[in-house]
């Protein structure tokens, strides 16, 4: 992951930019696209593959009115500006060699599920104001991206049985259109619930949890996730756990 | 690696978990040594899978917990490739 240099404020395009300068202005620059901020670390021959690809793609889309190809291109180079050049394993800077794992106490159909994502909901009037900002919009908080990241990120609580339209999204790391059109996309509260009616699973606790998870990673490891986890130990209505990060 | 982290975490406490990744980040589980992660062939940003295809969505939410079933570190690919549908 590269979120972590500074921000300044979005340039105006330069009409000289160089092929690098293009790259990188796609990347909470002056084209900031969170869908394609992967752009800056592609290799210059890479960039072009990927405009080549897209273009023929989208070329296809107009006569045959069906994205897939475009969708498909997009999805594929994304994959590959995550982990086309992610180096030597030994070096990826949060790795380990243990693997903590539970086995559960008792059948599925019988466990009390909690929910909890990195997608960065919260309920109307419950606002985690960042940095002391109350109403945050999502622009504000692309262009403070590298603040977030210093950050120990905050836990918001969301009743399970929330009016939707109550709920909001604020994250500035990842494109966040799908899930404000549609929370399950990343806050599945309701399918769950379905589950829990249809018996496949015992219970879903009536509390999900949010956080934005561009934080600082180094708070998130050493401080709040071991407190989190103590609470969820706690609260009498957890016995497995379902994250979805975004 | 946020989720990375907290799932460690909740794991180190004593409760089994689930993670859903996409396959951009589908590295992670097995570099944080995670426990039991369902890898999704979705964009960025749609985990679970497109606005308003609640079936998929579900199908990904039902399989993800079906890996609480295993005691060993298990990372699987959801096996569909993302498509547009709605309910």
């Amino acid at each position: 992951m590269t979120d972590n240099e500074s921000v300044d404020d979005p340039p105006e395009p330069d009409p000289t930019e160089t092929i690098e300068e293009l790259r990188r202005s796609f990347w909470y620059g002056s084209r900031s696209n969170l869908s394609f901020k992967f752009l800056k670390d592609l290799p210059d021959a890479e960039f072009g593959d990927f405009l080549d690809e897209l273009l023929t793609e989208v070329a296809a889309t107009i006569d045959s009115g069906d994205p897939t190809g475009v969708i498909d291109t997009a999805y594929r180079w994304q994959i590959q500006g995550y982990t086309g050049h992610l180096g030597d394993p030994n070096d990826f800077p949060h790795r380990f060699d243990d693997v903590p794992i539970n086995p559960l106490p008792k059948p599925l159909s019988e466990c009390r599920v909690t929910l909890l994502t990195s997608s960065g909901h919260f309920v109307e009037g419950d606002d985690p104001k960042p940095f002391g900002i109350e109403s945050m919009t999502q622009a504000e908080a692309e262009a403070r991206i590298g603040d977030f990241l210093k950050e120990a990120p905050s836990l918001s609580s969301i009743p399970v049985d929330v009016d939707p339209a109550q709920l909001r999204v604020r994250h500035g790391g990842y494109p966040t259109d799908a899930v404000r059109s549609d929370h399950q996309v990343g806050l599945p509260i309701g399918h769950l619930a379905d589950l829990a009616a249809d018996g496949v699973i015992g219970a879903l606790n009536p509390t999900a949890y949010s956080f934005v998870g561009a934080a600082s990673q180094v708070r998130l490891k050493r401080q709040v996730a071991p407190e989190w986890a103590d609470r969820l130990r706690n609260d009498g209505e957890t016995d497995v756990v379902l994250l979805v990060p975004l | 690696m946020s989720v990375g982290h907290v799932q460690r975490a909740i794991e180190e406490a004593g409760i089994p978990t689930v993670s859903v990744y996409i396959r951009s980040f589908g590295h992670i589980p097995e570099l944080m040594g995670l426990s039991r992660s369902l890898i999704t062939r979705h964009p960025m940003g749609r985990p679970l899978g497109a606005p308003g295809d609640g079936k998929r969505q579900r199908s990904v939410v039902e399989a993800a917990l079906a890996l609480l079933e295993s005691p060993t570190q298990t990372i699987v690919e959801f096996d569909e490739t993302y498509r547009i549908e709605s309910d």
